[in-house]
């Protein structure tokens, strides 16, 4: 039987500086374990620990990925010293990614907020390679300053596309900043999209989660229809250990992606 | 139904050390541990209650390694499966638990299925009740039933044996000649002798006042419910002897240790009641009150387990009432909540 705790040995290929507390590493596992948009891997330092990320790179690359990291605590702290070469652990992939094939048809708002971006690059990058298979595509992004604003320059290559409309904001703009000033929630409104049969993915801060979910709700999203990736204390992954429940289910199992109508009963899905 | 005298009995624990290290219970100063055996059984006890340690910690040990490395092997630790003997019924009922979690995902945890395959349980009925046992509250009669492999009732000079699976018919089939059938007296002993032991637990549960499990649905809520969790948790210490001790609790802690050539990955049974449980790197926490992380012990085996597996969490075993140095008694709680819903409605 298969061991579910032991660590895939992986090489680090690449360690990208993004923001002052944010890098990408990009890895390759001994094994190919490839991911589903919106799934999750447990990243190993070897004799540290591990802390559980969404890749943020392209699902359809199956030999290697990347993980966007801000560095938090004991785990990505390690990580933030990685280079290229390093020796590193993975597990997964692991939970249950964005149900993409029901998004089939469907107008789609991807929201998101400061560290966020990083699932939903993922997302995006699935959400091009099967472009024209979806009605309309709106990505709404927000972050603190235009510094901490995470891949500005694939973004910016994204804004050229015919099948997105993306716009941005940032709580504080700096000498160079153009666009919108505030946030996120602000720049909803200019979404022009069936919002009571459109399908809205946030990710980001609980704090930006919890007020975009309300502006979501009040524009006409279905619960049903907002999905939520839930922060959680996901440790080993196959619901097992018991830190990361919400209610009924377990973070790591049954997510990290839920509707909001999965979980709006149970108490304390923002903290 | 078979008969087997204690000689006998202890013959077969003898054959059985072969291929199991025997663990059962020894009882000093009037608690019961189990001890491992070999050759000399002069101490052992089979029935009374419950020992002091939980069922559990023969199938996920308090401490193990579950990966090495990187390498894929599933090693246990110890060198020959157990045979564990007097397991109680309410030890048993822990296996519900246990088995939904451990077994019954879409991931199987090796260790523990592991063992579940190779351990051997040879239960036995309780021979008495201490003040702190309420099975029958919990549906647990205080003799095995169901996930035993075979069962002792402790009569006159011996015991009368039910086979409860198809491994334990193996080991009687093997050891055929140490048992006889067991005859009507030995039988309407052991009746007696349950019955006896039922009406010790029934006035345990009438005289604390206990409430029954019909009661309990509903009662455990995962909000609303304030003053309760902050006037009982007012003593607590937050050591997590509730959880260790505790026969359905089963959250453990992963962590990575590295001498100069070896990289380890060990598991060690954790608390829901420590301040960190839930906390996530960033630095939230959903429950920072000590009550709240009380309140999530009841919640789990009260609320989450009969949603998601149809079983109450408890098994009425009384361990967590004598291990608590803050004196939370979670017959007094669970009695405290009902009243409280009963005032409601």
């Amino acid at each position: 039987m298969k061991n579910p705790y032991r660590p895939i040995r992986a090489e680090v290929k690449e360690a990208v500086t993004e923001t002052p507390t944010i890098k990408t590493i990009r890895f390759r596992p001994d094994e190919e374990i490839g991911f589903k948009t919106g799934q999750f891997i447990e990243l190993t330092i070897p004799g540290v620990g591990e802390a559980p990320f969404t890749p943020s790179s392209r699902p359809s690359v199956r030999e290697e990925m990347e993980v966007t990291v801000m560095r938090v605590g004991k785990v990505t702290e390690e990580i933030h010293k990685l280079q290229k070469g390093d020796i590193i652990g993975v597990r997964g992939p692991l939970g249950k990614g964005y149900p993409i094939e029901s998004f089939k048809d469907k107008e789609i708002l991807v929201v998101g907020g400061g560290c966020g971006f990083a699932p939903l690059r993922s997302l995006m990058y699935e959400f091009f390679d099967k472009s024209g298979q979806f009605r309309k595509l709106f990505f709404r992004g927000g972050c603190k300053t235009p510094g901490e604003l995470l891949y500005r320059e694939e973004i910016e290559g994204w804004a050229k596309r015919d099948d997105l409309d993306l716009d941005l904001t940032v709580d504080k703009a700096d000498s160079q900043w153009k666009g919108n000033i505030g946030v996120v929630t602000n720049i909803l409104d200019s979404v022009d999209m069936n919002y009571a049969d459109g399908i809205a993915v946030v990710c980001g801060p609980p704090i930006a989660m919890k007020f975009a979910t309300k502006k979501l709700l009040e524009m006409g999203f279905k619960d049903e229809n907002i999905y939520l990736s839930m922060e959680k204390n996901m440790s080993c992954g196959i619901g097992k250990c018991g830190h990361c429940r919400i209610g009924t289910y377990y973070a790591c199992q049954d997510g990290p992606v839920f509707t909001y109508a999965q979980i709006k009963d149970f108490p304390g899905i923002w903290d | 139904m078979y008969y087997l005298s204690r000689e006998d009995f202890i013959s077969l624990l003898r054959s059985l050390e072969k291929s199991y290290n025997v663990y059962a219970p020894v009882k000093k100063n009037n608690q019961r541990f189990y001890k491992k055996f070999a050759g000399d059984y002069s101490d052992i006890l089979v029935g009374e209650v419950r020992p002091f340690e939980p069922l559990k910690a023969f199938f996920s040990p308090g401490r193990e390694s579950v990966a090495e490395g990187f390498k894929p092997d599933v090693r246990l630790g110890e060198d020959k499966p157990s045979c564990v003997v007097g397991v109680k019924a309410c030890d048993l009922k822990g296996f519900k638990v246990q088995d939904y979690v451990f077994l019954n995902h879409d991931y199987e945890d090796p260790f523990y299925s592991g063992r579940r395959k190779a351990n051997l349980i040879i239960s036995s009925d309780c021979t008495c009740a201490i003040d702190t046992c309420f099975c029958l509250a919990l549906g647990v009669k205080p003799y095995p039933q169901e996930d035993f492999d075979i069962n002792l009732s402790p009569v006159e000079g011996g015991f009368v044996v039910e086979l409860g699976s198809s491994k334990g018919r193996e080991v009687f089939n093997q050891h055929s000649h140490l048992f006889r059938k067991a005859d009507e007296d030995s039988i309407c002993v052991r009746e007696e002798q349950r019955k006896r032991i039922i009406k010790e637990v029934d006035e345990n549960i009438k005289d604390n006042n206990i409430p029954l499990q019909d009661e309990l649905e509903g009662v455990v809520e995962e909000e609303g419910e304030t003053d309760i969790w902050e006037d009982e948790v007012k003593t607590c210490v937050e050591c997590g002897a509730c959880n260790t001790i505790c026969p359905t609790c089963h959250c453990f802690l992963l962590y990575d240790e590295k001498d100069e050539d070896k990289m380890q990955r060990l598991r060690i049974w954790d608390s829901c009641l420590v301040k960190d449980f839930a906390r996530v790197a960033g630095g939230a926490n959903p429950r920072p009150k000590l009550w709240m992380r009380l309140r999530n012990r009841f919640v789990k085996k009260f609320n989450f387990f009969p949603r998601v597996a149809d079983i109450y969490a408890c098994t009425g075993c009384g361990r967590c009432i004598l291990a608590c140095p803050a004196k939370i008694d979670i017959r007094e709680v669970l009695r405290r909540l009902v009243d409280k819903k009963r005032i409601k409605e």
